[in-house]
């Protein structure tokens, strides 16, 4: 593996992170917007054991921090889809450019 | 005893106001009570100030009586009193103008226990200006006095009050504030020359130092600031004199006002600008003051013959005693124009004393006659209900006591010889004659013209057919007659046998002109 | 104590009685009559008796020795810086002969008054005792003028003797008269003391001076040789004149105001409206008189540049011949035309105080105060004579309508022709006589134009007094008043006796030594001697021995004068209705002399008018118009000052504090309606936004500092 180098790792999170980025700023269906949250949380994590498998593999820190993201990724999830069925009951749609009342 | 002796120009001057206080307390119906607490608290001060000018070596350089303690060190100002000859006389004038004025007024029955309260205050502020040695001091009291008498016209005065007061506060005070920048000029230079001190406000020490003074300031060289000083100095004074042509709020002031404030008004307040000039214009600016003397010789002239015709024009009896009052101050002009020519030199410094003299004695003898002829006129007025002149007419078929007092009192406003009003304006003629010729000869004219007014105005009172609107007029009461009989025996005996007056201030006035 | 030292204190006590006498009657004994009068009359007396005891004191002393030596004591009395000026009293030749005079006119008019005020006590005047009050104060005055030691004391007591004046013309102040052109009491009073009063300006001006140039105003101070030379050689600020002269011309002002001289006689015709006790002590013995009693005794300055040798006279000199000649004829034209008993008196006394001032133009010192004293006796006799006339007559003053009187009235008829005859200057039996003689003598030699228009005077002043006393009692009575008229009572016409005794005979201690028969008969020129010794060697000697010449010119013109005057009148008296024949006789003149030359219609129109409205102008123009005006318009500049001020506060900087943050509002309502778009992704995006926002700059800033 040591053929590979960091850097590509890390372009990967990065495109990664945008590609979820842009999906939740650019998607109209809230569940779409909760998978690219969903991206951008993997990107993270691929950030986060790149660097943890290429300065210290021996160590603890970026196993239990890529733990610690992805438990929080699902509680948030939960949350998340939980939220937008409450909207759809409420709104019948799911339709993010349609639910606007965040504002005074 | 030692108290009284030693504070004795402080107990004159708070009295008035411990009595205004005391009056307050007074409950508002008892109107009598009142009345008779502000007499008799008036009468302290009279009494003091006997006391005083028993006490008074006229001969002694400097001021007597004197009290200094500290008030405002920080600006270099303290609570100095102290008289000479010149104002122990206007205090004996004021202290005793004020019983009888307060006299007078037992006949208000508006707002009474205010009334005497302000009467009380407004004594003080004048025994201020005249007893301070304290620049700050002065101003102060000087300002003070305006407020009692504002509200004394504004309420109890006649149809015109709210005019003639608003004209009268607005234009002294507007005089006042050259005066109050000049003396903190003057202050605050002082102050440079004593090591340690802000400024120095006190009197006596500025006249020995300010007319030495020969700095620059601001820039200009010393002799402008000067000038603008004395300017300052001397329009203040001017429109309190008043000084002819500023003297257009006193006939309606004097008119507008209640009989005493009248009273107080021409026998007090005037005098207070002509005291300034003395006390302080000649003394701290005798390079300017001779400078310009002709121009004050000239305005003299102008008020007593002006103001002569004026009152020649008048048809409300008032005014025209009103106008009167601008004439006579006229000669208090004249002399005072003298003694400032003769600080430049070239005038025989007996012409110059008799001049001074018969100014300081025309302050006192005006005050006496000016109250006198307001207090009959506010008589009549009471009676009448009109100040028409017109209106009138062989008054001396009803009320012929009131006639003879009325006869007697215009005589010595006129100048009959044998009463004191001549002896003042033949004093003034005699200083001012060899110094300025052409302004005394002119100023017979001013004589003539009083004479002309004044009997006109007996002739349209008292004399010709009785008219028979005034058929049951009352005739002149106990206490208007108490009023009248001070004065009246002050009028013959100044008039008879003036030395007793002269020798106050005749030693103060020879000093003051060096 | 002698005599000696008692003197001058009696001589400061002379004016104090009727002083005293003034001030009870005023203060308390007003509502009694008799004691009113009482008063007034006992007090007069004592200072008659004071007088007297002074006179023939120093009469015995001899006119030199009095002069060198007069009674004299004086006191501090006003201080003037290290000196004083002082006031006192004096007593000299002059002084003494005027007190003399003055103390017996005055005492005889007292006792006239009582029965003139009281119509010889039927009718009571409703002021009785206030005219005597008057009467006592105006006898202090007169008296105090007269033992005076220095200008300003009489000075003083002049201007009391005017209060008086004033006082007493306009006793009856409530009498109006259906004419409003006729001038009543009140107005003559005012009209006498403003005329009196212009001259005494001028007076005042002049002692000023004299006191400005010599430090004193003391009689003995100033008339010596030492201080008038020393004013002669001072210029006054009139180029030409020397402050001697310009003091004694001033001071001659005052003459020319109280003794009623051209132009300032205008007062005393009109005084007539007083009582007439009134007119002959004031207005003919005593009050005109100080005028020129003032001017005798400032002789010795009026005369400084006086030369008799070569006819030169002084400024004030000339000023007294000019304006004495021209007054006495002018006056004595008037007096012609007439008709009311006192008008006639009043001219005659102008024009005989003009003969007294002409006197000392020319320098005829003696023979002015001679003229003085006997002018007192013999006019105050006319004027009481004809007070008795009138209220005798119930108060008709009309000549023409008068008549016959020397039958129901003789003893005033017999006294007044006395009094009128020495008036005329009836030749040796009146004392009129001398005293204008000598006069006209001076005259004569002095400067022939005053001779000439005096003599002409004196021939007018004959016939009007001729025309007077015919009119008034010879031939039948012209009306009811006249037929009834009786004499009033002993108050009235004891002094006319006694008056009448002096107008006789005083004249005759002035008879020259010179003159044929008389002279040296008496051989003692006792006037002359006495009064003359008043000014030593300052008495011009321009007396050469007697000269017949002017003497009977004189005789022959009053003699003319009087046949004329009953020729017209008195041959055959006029009947009830029938014109003056002087009417026809001087036709268009008559109307002038009439209304006296119009002079007082010229004063009214020129000065008077004027004046009075110059006076409402000054009060309406110049006081409220201008003065007012500029005060107004500052006020009113001031409120629109504030008003602005006011505007710029509100609009500008309220305004713009207001509009500054109103812009920002909008700005923010602009920017929340573009952000808050409610949309959770929108507000991811601005997120997105300030994150890299910041970290750009967080980068900026690490590299910055890598670099630095």
């Amino acid at each position: 593996m040591m053929g590979v180098p960091l850097a590509w790792y890390l372009i990967l999170a990065a495109a990664l992170f945008c590609v979820g980025l842009y999906g939740v700023l650019s998607r109209r269906n809230a569940i779409a917007t909760v998978m690219g949250v969903e991206l951008m949380l993997n990107a993270v994590n691929v950030n986060l054991l790149a660097f943890w498998r290429y300065t210290e593999p021996g160590g603890m820190t970026g196993q239990a921090f890529a733990t610690f993201v992805y438990a929080v990724a699902a509680a948030e999830v939960a949350v998340g889809l939980a939220l937008i069925v409450a909207i759809y009951r409420n709104r019948d749609t799911v339709d993010l450019d349609q639910i606007n009342l965040l504002k005074w | 005893m030692e108290f009284i002796r030693d504070h004795l120009l402080t107990l004159i001057l708070f009295t008035p106001l411990v009595g205004a206080a005391l009056v307050t307390l007074l409950p508002k119906k008892e109107e009598k009570l009142i009345k008779w607490v502000a007499f008799l608290i008036s009468l302290i001060p009279l009494a003091l100030s006997i006391v005083a000018w028993s006490q008074f070596r006229p001969a002694a350089a400097g001021f007597q009586f004197e009290e200094q303690v500290q008030w405002f060190p920080q600006i270099g100002s303290s609570y100095h009193l102290g008289v000479d000859g010149i104002s122990l006389t206007m205090v004996l004038l004021t202290t005793f103008l004020t019983p009888l004025a307060l006299l007078i007024s037992f006949s208000i029955d508006k707002e009474v226990r205010t009334y005497f309260a302000l009467f009380l205050l407004l004594e003080m502020g004048m025994l201020g200006v005249f007893v301070s040695l304290d620049l700050i001091l002065f101003f102060l009291f000087w300002e003070f006095g305006l407020v009692p008498m504002y509200f004394l016209i504004n309420i109890w005065g006649s149809a015109n009050r709210q005019y003639a007061s608003f004209k009268f506060f607005i234009y002294t005070m507007a005089g006042s504030l050259g005066l109050l920048l000049a003396i903190q000029v003057i202050g605050v230079v002082a102050g440079t020359a004593v090591p340690g001190q802000v400024a120095v406000f006190d009197i006596p020490q500025l006249l020995s130092f300010w007319p030495a003074f020969r700095g620059s300031l601001f820039g200009l060289p010393i002799g402008v600031v000067k000038t603008i000083g004395f300017w300052a100095f001397a329009i203040a004074f001017s429109i309190k004199v008043p000084v002819w042509p500023f003297h257009t709020w006193l006939p309606d002031a004097h008119t507008e006002a209640p009989t005493a404030g009248s009273m107080l008004l021409a026998g007090v307040l005037l005098k207070l600008g002509a005291y300034g000039f003395l006390r302080l214009v000649l003394p701290l600016f005798p390079a300017q003051a001779a400078q310009f003397s002709g121009v004050f010789a000239a305005l003299g002239l102008a008020a007593a013959v002006i103001g002569g015709l004026a009152a020649l024009g008048q048809d409300d009896f008032k005014r025209l005693v009103a106008y009167s009052s601008v004439g006579h101050m006229g000669f208090v002009v004249l002399g005072i124009a003298v003694a400032a020519r003769s600080l430049g030199g070239g005038v025989d410094p007996q012409d110059a004393v008799l001049a001074t003299n018969g100014a300081v004695l025309q302050m006192f003898n005006h005050g006496i006659t000016a109250a006198a002829m307001f207090a009959l006129v506010g008589m009549v007025y009471e009676r009448a209900h009109t100040r028409d002149l017109g209106a009138f007419g062989g008054l001396g078929v009803v009320v012929p006591a009131y006639g003879g007092v009325l006869l007697f009192c215009t005589m010595a406003s006129l100048g009959l010889p044998g009463l004191n009003g001549f002896v003042s304006e033949f004093m003034v003629f005699r200083g001012t004659w060899p110094v300025f010729t052409l302004v005394t000869a002119l100023a017979t004219l001013g004589l003539i013209l009083t004479a002309a007014y004044l009997l006109w105005t007996i002739q349209k009172v008292l004399l010709g057919p009785l008219n028979p609107r005034w058929q049951g007029m009352r005739e002149i009461n106990f206490r208007e007659v108490v009023v009248m009989v001070p004065l009246m025996a002050l009028m013959f005996l100044i008039g008879v046998w003036p030395s007793w007056l002269i020798n106050l201030f005749n030693a103060t006035v020879m000093r003051l002109l060096g | 104590m002698t005599i000696h030292t008692l003197l001058p204190i009696l001589t400061a006590l002379i004016p104090l009685p009727p002083f005293f006498s003034f001030l009870l009657i005023v203060l308390f004994f007003n509502r009694w009559k008799r004691v009113s009068h009482s008063i007034a009359i006992g007090a007069m007396f004592i200072s008659f008796l004071m007088a007297q005891v002074v006179f023939w004191s120093v009469i015995g002393m001899g006119g030199h020795a009095l002069a060198e030596h007069p009674i004299h004591v004086e006191i501090p009395w006003l201080p003037a810086g290290a000196t004083a000026l002082t006031m006192g009293v004096l007593v000299d030749p002059l002084g003494a002969f005027t007190l003399f005079f003055v103390s017996i006119t005055c005492l005889c008019i007292f006792l006239y008054s009582v029965g003139y005020m009281s119509e010889g006590g039927r009718h009571y005047d409703p002021r009785y005792s206030r005219f005597f009050a008057y009467i006592s104060l105006f006898a202090t005055g007169m008296l105090g003028l007269t033992v005076a030691d220095n200008m300003l004391m009489l000075f003083i007591f002049w201007e009391i003797m005017g209060l008086c004046s004033y006082l007493l013309i306009g006793f009856w102040w409530e009498k109006n008269y259906p004419d409003p052109r006729q001038i009543t009491p009140r107005q003559a009073g005012l009209k006498a003391f403003m005329t009196t009063r212009v001259g005494d300006v001028i007076m005042l001006l002049g002692i000023a001076y004299l006191y400005t140039a010599t430090g004193t105003l003391s009689f003995r101070q100033v008339l010596n040789e030492s201080t008038l030379h020393h004013l002669a050689s001072m210029a006054s600020v009139i180029p030409g004149l020397s402050a001697a002269a310009l003091i004694g011309l001033l001071l001659f002002g005052g003459t020319v105001g109280k003794s009623a001289q051209f132009p300032l006689h205008v007062w005393l015709p009109d005084a007539m409206e007083g009582p007439t006790p009134v007119s002959a002590m004031i207005h003919a013995a005593t009050m005109v008189s100080a005028g020129v009693y003032m001017a005798v005794r400032m002789f010795p300055l009026l005369q400084v540049g006086f030369d008799a040798h070569h006819g030169q006279l002084s400024a004030p000199m000339v000023a007294m011949a000019v304006i004495g000649t021209f007054s006495a004829f002018m006056a004595a034209t008037i007096a012609v035309a007439q008709n009311d008993i006192k008008k006639v008196l009043a001219y005659s006394t102008i024009s005989q105080l003009a003969y007294m001032v002409a006197a000392l133009g020319i320098g005829a010192y003696v023979a002015a105060a001679f003229h003085l004293v006997t002018h007192a006796f013999f006019k105050a006799l006319l004027f009481l004579g004809s007070g008795s006339v009138i209220v005798g007559s119930h108060h008709e003053q009309d000549m023409m309508k008068m008549g016959g009187l020397l039958k129901r009235m003789p003893i005033t008829a017999i006294t007044f022709i006395i009094g009128g005859l020495a008036l005329s200057g009836f030749p040796i039996l009146t004392a009129g006589f001398w005293s204008k003689d000598e006069i006209l003598a001076a005259a004569w030699s002095s400067n022939q134009v005053v001779f000439w228009v005096l003599a002409i005077g004196a021939l007018l002043t004959a016939f009007y007094t001729s025309r007077q006393i015919c009119l008034t009692f010879l031939g039948e009575p012209r009306s009811d008043h006249a037929a009834h008229a009786h004499e009033v009572s002993w108050t009235v016409y004891v002094p006319l006796i006694v008056l009448a005794v002096f107008a006789a005979g005083f004249g005759f201690i002035g008879v020259p030594e010179h003159f044929p028969v008389i002279g040296p008969l008496i051989n003692n020129n006792l006037f002359h001697h006495f009064v003359g010794a008043t000014i030593g060697e300052l008495l011009p000697h321009g007396e050469e021995g007697f000269n017949a010449v002017p003497l009977l010119i004189s005789v022959l013109f009053a003699l003319t004068g009087l046949v004329g005057g009953w020729l017209v009148y008195g041959r055959r008296p006029l009947a009830a209705g029938q014109p003056d024949p002087m009417v026809r006789a001087l036709g268009p003149l008559y109307p002038v002399l009439k209304n006296k030359y119009y002079v007082d219609e010229f004063y009214n129109a020129v000065l008077i008018q004027p004046t009075i409205r110059l006076a409402r102008a000054v009060y309406q123009w110049v006081d409220r118009g201008l003065i007012d005006g500029i005060l107004h318009g500052v006020a009113k500049g001031s409120f629109q000052a504030a008003r602005g001020n006011r505007w710029f506060d509100k609009t500008v900087i309220n305004g713009g504090v207001d509009a500054f943050v109103a812009f920002f509002q909008r700005l923010a309502r602009e920017a929340r309606l573009v952000l808050q778009t409610g949309q959770v992704q929108h507000y991811l995006l601005q997120v997105l936004f300030f994150v890299c926002a910041f970290a750009a700059l967080y980068v900026i800033l690490w590299l910055r500092q890598l670099g630095g």
